[in-house]
């Protein structure tokens, strides 16, 4: 008896939709952290030295070893203006 | 740099109108970013004892910023001076440890390769070795036990 080929395009269409969905949350953490992996279990510690990363690099996954900071490091008010910028935890 | 701001007004322009007051000494900041303060960090640890354990002590006494300052800037150039050895004699031992930091959600379990050669470069540099404060004596520390299979 021949396989009945037209019962496996359900099977077939569900698979792609879980790849589908993998795929695009893939791209999306991928693309938020500039292709480094998700970081994960973080606690305040981690939050507030990511801050600090963003402050210095620009995004909250770059890193620099400068051993001194660029002096506007020191001098700049924006963060001190809004609260909510400071807690940037994204 | 990148500072939040407004695209009329960049944030890179915006000085703090109230600074510190000009009697205090200058101290420069650290540069640099977590991955490598935790590279770095047990070392740092080690050479710079003494002002970190002040610093603590003093923040015990008082919450209040002013009233540390001294101790602080002293911790923040001792910070300085052991990244400058670490980047002029091992920058690239260094540097392969932290970015495997940075892609191992900075867990220094995760990263012992890379951890061993810089220790080794560090420790024929300086003669620091990094040790961790309160770890058991009877038994060989945690980066340097070896696989009972081999």
């Amino acid at each position: 008896m021949p396989v009945p080929f037209e019962s496996f395009v359900p099977f077939g269409v569900m698979t792609a939709m879980f790849l589908a969905t993998a795929t695009g949350i893939r791209f999306a953490q991928t693309k938020r952290n500039e292709g480094k992996a998700v970081r994960y279990s973080l606690d305040d510690w981690e939050r507030k030295m990511m801050a600090r990363d963003h402050q210095l690099t620009g995004t909250m996954r770059g890193q620099v070893d400068d051993v001194i900071a660029p002096p506007q490091f020191k001098v700049n008010s924006s963060w001190k203006v809004y609260e909510s910028l400071r807690n940037d935890f994204a | 740099m990148v500072n939040p701001g407004y695209r009329h007004f960049k944030g890179e322009d915006w000085v703090d109108p109230t600074p510190p007051p000009a009697s205090l000494p200058h101290v420069d900041e650290i540069g640099s970013t977590s991955a490598p303060l935790k590279s770095a960090s047990f070392h740092i640890g080690s050479v710079c004892k003494e002002y970190n354990e002040d610093f603590m002590l003093c923040k015990n006494e008082s919450r209040d910023p002013s009233h540390c300052l001294q101790e602080g800037r002293k911790v923040t150039r001792c910070a300085i001076s052991v990244l400058d050895k670490i980047e002029k004699e091992c920058l690239e031992e260094f540097r392969a440890h932290w970015q495997c930091l940075d892609a191992k959600n900075q867990e220094l379990g995760k990263c012992r390769g890379p951890e061993k050669t810089y220790n080794a470069c560090v420790f024929k540099a300086f003669g620091w070795t990094k040790n961790i404060p309160g770890a058991p004596t009877n038994k060989p520390q945690i980066h340097e036990r070896t696989p009972l299979t081999q």
